[in-house]
């Protein structure tokens, strides 16, 4: 029995894993475009690069780790790049506005939601290896670095270079979610695999 | 020199002892310096001090001990020892502190990089020793080691020159300045230090300007961000009252700042109250208090700017919208509304008021509070709202109520608008036209129609549904003088009765005449002459004059005092033609004036002339036709067109213009093939033309002549052998009394042969028969090739048939006896003659395939076949029919004539021709007009001139 249920959870893990490795791959794609749209919007000259340190830190996601701990680096990196992206979107609120910046705000709004689904089905994941119990709190990152002085170019700076985090650790997830799918395919493809799967389990 | 001032510049605590000595070997050099150069009244500007405000870029220089009023300032950038600022000014001396102080503006941001800054006193051309050069430190000091730009942050006014400044990172290599994203061109300040100046800078976005600074691997390394805007322009500040005790001033926001955020927008304050309320486009800001006098300040990083307004408070009443609109009393055409005020100070003031109400009414009053609504429509729906504003220094409307709906009573329904339509003398129908929402006053129930005579005292009553719209009647038994009443029902009762009297059955073409009437592009303009006995006015109706049963009838009426009138209808299309009938209409009686035939727009007709055919009267063809039908004429018929067609061809012979006139006679045409196309038209236009064929046959005329040529020489041979053969007579008479014994009278008949070579389709069979049979009583036409053709091929065939032709001699009333012949000089006529009992039959004669037998062939024909002429002329209508000769012979005007008469000899004689044949003719007008040609020839011979 309980090799069955160990066989059926890991099957509803795949289709889980698969899940969110698309929605990563999806938030990669809103990430990138929103990361134009505030270039576009800043315009800032497409020849530069913003440098500077990492905004988000986690250790390295070697390949000696295990799947788990990899998870828990991601998970981790999402979550300081939802807090830094919700201190930006207050700090610009600050800014003011004006002109056309629908497409820039909705655009914004989309990536703050799927941030947040792929935050969810990343801690689902999360228990399904580890257990509720292990499941630590949130990691709240109080250590986000706040832009100096309150210079308005430096506040565009660092808000430039949280949506280019947010573009780094959402490529790096969905990369990594799809390497710890052995299928690195679709949710509906997981799915149809992992039914025959538990049909023999059944058996 | 300059490393002891820089030394100066640096001090080092391990150099205390050694710049204590310098400093007094310095002042004893200056002093030895002063004497030489003989300057000893101007002495050097003492303590010189700078003070930056970096903020606007400002530096302050003071200085003691000066004695002068004039100085020389000179500014060098430390590093790289260029020269800023070379300039004499004018300074005069702070009596009260004893100090010089003078400003001056850097150009580029005082962060930048070090200035150094001496000053030394001038009097005219002399001036003294230069002052103690003091350092404004710049932040590329190799103690601040990050990259930085300034000025970060600042606010300008559109078209401001600026200048940035990049400080790179130490140890980091400067790469490129970018306005916006654009590369700018950079100018070196110091070792770490790069600016560019930015000149007429235009309005930012809402987020600023950024000038940006990268490294040589193009990474962002520093930047700034400047907005670009403008001060505050607000504009049309005015203040009223909505209460009769507050105040709400606006005003337009004018010109766009560009500035945003909380640091930069604009700020509004009104009579020194701030005005948070003020935002985007809704520029307003209210005090509690009416003051009568406002003054509006807005102001930005960039400026303030000032409006003011006054008024008194009677001058500047806008009114609240009023509350709690009612309806006390609704009735069938008015109603009452009434409203509160929410102020009481409304209840006192002089009011006028606006009630919109499909359009608006305006109402005045002294604490106006309800109005009474005329002119309504009984059972209709309204929705009502109310707006007030001051009557006495009226300002503006206030605002509208919030709208009230209520629907009015029903009323009886006017009466409905009848008419009738007599199919005829005694049928008909009553028609009337449904009640609009407006006539009907309320939901119709129904109708109830009357019939009624005075004369018989009858009366019939029906009762309708509401969806009907129309009665048949019969007013056979109802006497001649018949009333039609129709009244409608509605909840509210019934209406008033509609009346007409029948009017008399007239068709069209009886008694009235009719007339045309042209279509003006909105309807059909009519106007008459006044009837006397028209009390109720006038009556125009109108149809399809192509319609026969169950007509949709239209009819408008026209007052008794108007003669004219517009006839329109959404119910008219092109290409019909519609009957305009205008009746007088009394309580007596309906007396039909005129009518009018009328088409919206005419078009060319549907359909060509009918039954279109040709009649060949000699060389002239007679075209006849038929009118088009009235529903395919889709306009008035002015006439018609009669074109020669030749191939796609038409050439014009005759227009018609009479459109009754339906034939026409083409006249002296040349043997051969035609087409006619015969095209009605109308002012649209046109039909596309009916096309008749018809050949002329030419061997007629040569048949003919051929015939004419030959009676004229068996005439001229007859008479040779007449005079030949008189001495002979009498023994001619007895050789032929002795061989026919027993016959009583012998008539001999001598005709000429005539000798018409055949052609091959026309050869003549003799045929020998021991036995004569009587039952023979004529010639008998033997078709060739078993009778092969019709008349038709007669009629087109090209080659003229050849005849023979033979005479024949008939005993009348014996079989056995042998006929002389006359013989003819062919020799097949030659072996006829041969055989006393020979009967000729014509065979193959190819024209003839409808050739009738000769009927009179047993006897004489009492006259020969003087008139030739008369055949020339083809059957009307057909070739096909032919008759014998004699059968017309008789009625020919000619029969009587002598020449040939002459060829009988001797009375009775019997004798049988081998006439030819002749085509039929039918035609009276054939008979009546022989063809020019025919009538010479007759004439010739018959010796009328």
């Amino acid at each position: 029995m309980a090799g069955t249920r160990t066989r059926r959870v890991a099957g509803s893990e795949q289709s889980r894993t698969a899940r969110a490795a698309a929605l990563a791959e999806e938030l990669h794609h809103e990430c990138t475009l929103l990361l134009e749209l505030y270039r576009k919007k800043e315009t800032f000259a497409e020849e530069l690069t913003v440098g500077g340190e990492r905004l988000v830190t986690v250790p390295p996601l070697s390949s000696q780790l295990s799947p788990n701990d990899r998870l828990w680096r991601l998970y981790s990196a999402l979550q300081q790049c939802r807090n830094l992206l919700e201190r930006a979107i207050g700090l610009e609120e600050g800014v003011g506005n004006g002109g056309d910046r629908a497409q820039y705000e909705s655009q914004r709004k989309t990536v703050r939601d799927r941030l947040g689904h792929l935050l969810a089905s990343t801690r689902l994941l999360l228990e399904d290896r580890a257990g509720t119990a292990a499941f630590t709190p949130d990691p709240k990152n109080t250590e986000t670095a706040s832009p100096v002085n309150g210079s308005p170019f430096a506040l565009k700076l660092w808000i430039y270079r949280i949506f280019s985090e947010l573009e780094h650790w959402t490529l790096t997830t969905s990369r990594t979610l799809k390497a710890l799918h052995p299928d690195g395919a679709t949710p509906k493809e997981s799915r149809t695999r992992g039914r025959p799967r538990g049909r023999r389990t059944r058996r | 020199m300059f490393k002891a001032w820089e030394i100066f510049l640096y001090p080092n605590p391990a150099l205390n002892f050694f710049t204590t000595v310098s400093r007094t070997c310095l002042v004893v050099l200056y002093l030895g310096f002063q004497t030489v150069d003989g300057s000893a009244g101007l002495a050097p500007p003492q303590q010189v001090r700078l003070d930056a405000d970096k903020e606007t870029q400002t530096l302050s220089v003071t200085w003691e001990d000066g004695h002068a009023s004039t100085f020389d300032v000179e500014i060098l950038r430390t590093e790289l020892m260029e020269m800023v600022l070379n300039e004499t000014v004018g300074v005069t001396e702070d009596q009260s502190t004893g100090k010089h102080q003078w400003n001056w503006t850097s150009p580029v941001p005082l962060e930048c990089t070090s200035l150094s800054v001496k000053v030394r006193s001038r009097d005219g051309q002399d001036v003294s020793e230069w002052s103690s050069q003091q350092i404004l430190p710049g932040l590329d000091l190799p103690d601040n080691t990050d990259s930085q730009m300034y000025p970060e942050g600042k606010t300008v006014p559109v078209g401001s020159n600026m200048t940035f400044c990049c400080i790179v990172e130490e140890g980091q290599q400067f790469g490129s300045l970018w306005y916006k994203d654009t590369l700018v061109k950079e100018n070196m300040l110091s070792r770490r230090t790069y600016a560019t100046t930015m000149t007429n800078q235009g309005p930012s976005n809402p987020s600023g300007t950024n000038v940006v600074c990268s490294n040589e691997k193009k990474m962002i390394i520093a930047g700034a961000v400047v907005f670009v805007g403008y001060p505050p322009l607000p504009s049309d500040l005015v203040c009223e009252t909505h209460d009769l005790t507050s105040v709400d001033c606006q005003w337009s926001k004018g010109r766009d700042t560009y500035l945003f955020g909380m640091t930069r927008q604009t700020y509004y304050t009104l009579n020194g109250r701030n005005c948070p309320k003020a935002r985007n486009s809704n520029m307003r800001c209210g005090l509690e208090q009416w003051d009568g006098n406002w003054t509006l300040v807005a102001r930005n990083l960039l400026g303030e700017f000032r409006l003011t307004d006054a008024a008194e408070l009677g001058h500047r009443v806008r009114p609240v919208a009023p509350v709690n609109l009612t309806t006390p009393e609704v009735y069938s055409w008015n109603a009452s509304v009434g409203w509160l005020w929410k102020d009481k100070g409304f209840e006192r003031l002089s009011l006028i008021c606006q009630v919109c109400l499909s359009g608006h009414q305006t109402y005045t009053g002294y604490g106006l509070n309800t109005v009474v609504l005329k002119d309504l429509q009984p059972d209709e729906k309204y929705s009502v709202k109310v707006r007030c504003g001051s009557q006495k220094n009226f300002w503006k409307w206030g605002e509208w109520s919030l709208p009230l709906s209520f629907q009015t009573k029903m009323d009886r329904s006017v009466a409905p608008d009848i008419w009738l339509w007599m199919d005829s003398d005694n049928l008909g129908r009553v028609l009337w036209k449904p009640l609009t929402k407006s006539e009907s006053h309320g939901q119709i129930s129904g109708y109830e129609v009357i019939l009624w005579s005075p004369e018989e005292n009858s009366q019939q009553t029906l009762t309708l549904p509401q969806s009907v719209y129309s009665l048949p009647i019969n007013v056979t038994d109802l006497g001649s003088k018949v009333t039609v009443t129709v009244t409608a029902r509605n909840p509210a009762g019934v209406s008033l009765p509609a009346n007409v009297v029948i009017p008399r059955y007239l068709p069209d073409a009886e008694d009235t005449a009719i007339s045309k009437v042209a279509f003006n592009g909105s309807g059909f303009p009519l106007s008459w002459v006044a009837h006397a006995n028209a009390s109720c006015g006038y009556v125009v109706d109108w149809y399809n004059t192509s319609c026969t049963q169950d007509c949709n009838v239209e009819w408008t009426r026209v007052a008794a005092d108007n003669t004219n009138t517009m006839v329109q209808s959404g119910n008219f299309f092109a290409g019909v033609r519609y009957t305009f009938s205008l009746y007088a209409c009394s309580s007596e009686s309906t007396v039909l004036l005129e009518r009018w035939h009328g088409y919206m727009q005419e078009l060319v007709p549907s359909r060509t002339v009918l039954r279109l055919s040709p009649n060949q009267e000699g060389a002239d063809v007679q075209l006849t036709w038929d009118q088009i039908p009235l529903e395919h004429q889709r306009g008035f018929i002015l006439g018609y067109t009669v074109y020669l067609t030749n191939a796609s061809h038409l050439t014009l012979l005759a227009n018609i213009t009479d459109p009754q006139l339906t034939n026409h006679t083409v006249r002296n045409l040349v043997l051969g093939s035609y087409k006619f196309t015969v095209k009605a038209y109308t002012a649209a236009g046109e039909d596309g033309g009916a096309t008749v064929s018809i050949s002329l046959e030419p061997y007629t005329y040569w048949l003919i002549m051929e015939i004419l040529v030959a009676l004229g020489t068996m005439t001229c041979l007859l008479i040779v052998i007449t005079i030949a053969f008189t001495g002979f007579s009498f023994s001619i008479f007895t050789i032929l009394w002795k061989t026919m014994p027993g016959t009583g009278l012998i008539c001999v008949c001598f005709q000429g042969t005539l000798d018409v070579k055949p052609s091959p389709h026309s050869m003549v069979h003799i045929v020998e028969d021991s036995v004569w049979d009587s039952s023979k009583e004529a010639l008998v036409t033997v078709p060739e090739e078993d009778e092969e053709g019709t008349g038709d091929e007669a009629a087109d065939t090209d080659e003229p048939a050849s005849l023979r032709y033979y005479n024949q001699v008939v005993e009348e009333g014996s079989s056995s006896q042998r006929r002389p012949h006359a013989s003819d000089s062919s020799a097949s006529s030659t072996g006829s003659m041969d055989s006393g009992h020979t009967d000729v039959t014509y065979t193959g004669i190819q024209t003839s395939a409808c050739y009738r037998p000769q009927m009179q062939s047993a006897s004489c024909p009492e006259e020969p076949q003087t008139g030739p002429e008369e055949h020339l002329q083809p059957p009307v209508g057909s070739f096909g029919g032919y008759q014998p000769q004699c059968s017309w012979k008789q009625d020919s005007p000619e029969a009587d004539g002598d020449g040939l008469d002459q060829t009988c000899l001797g009375s009775p004689t019997s004798v049988t021709s081998s006439q030819f044949l002749l085509p039929y003719d039918t035609s009276e007008e054939g008979k009546e007009h022989p063809s020019s040609a025919s009538t010479w020839f007759h004439n010739l011979l018959t010796g009328k001139p």
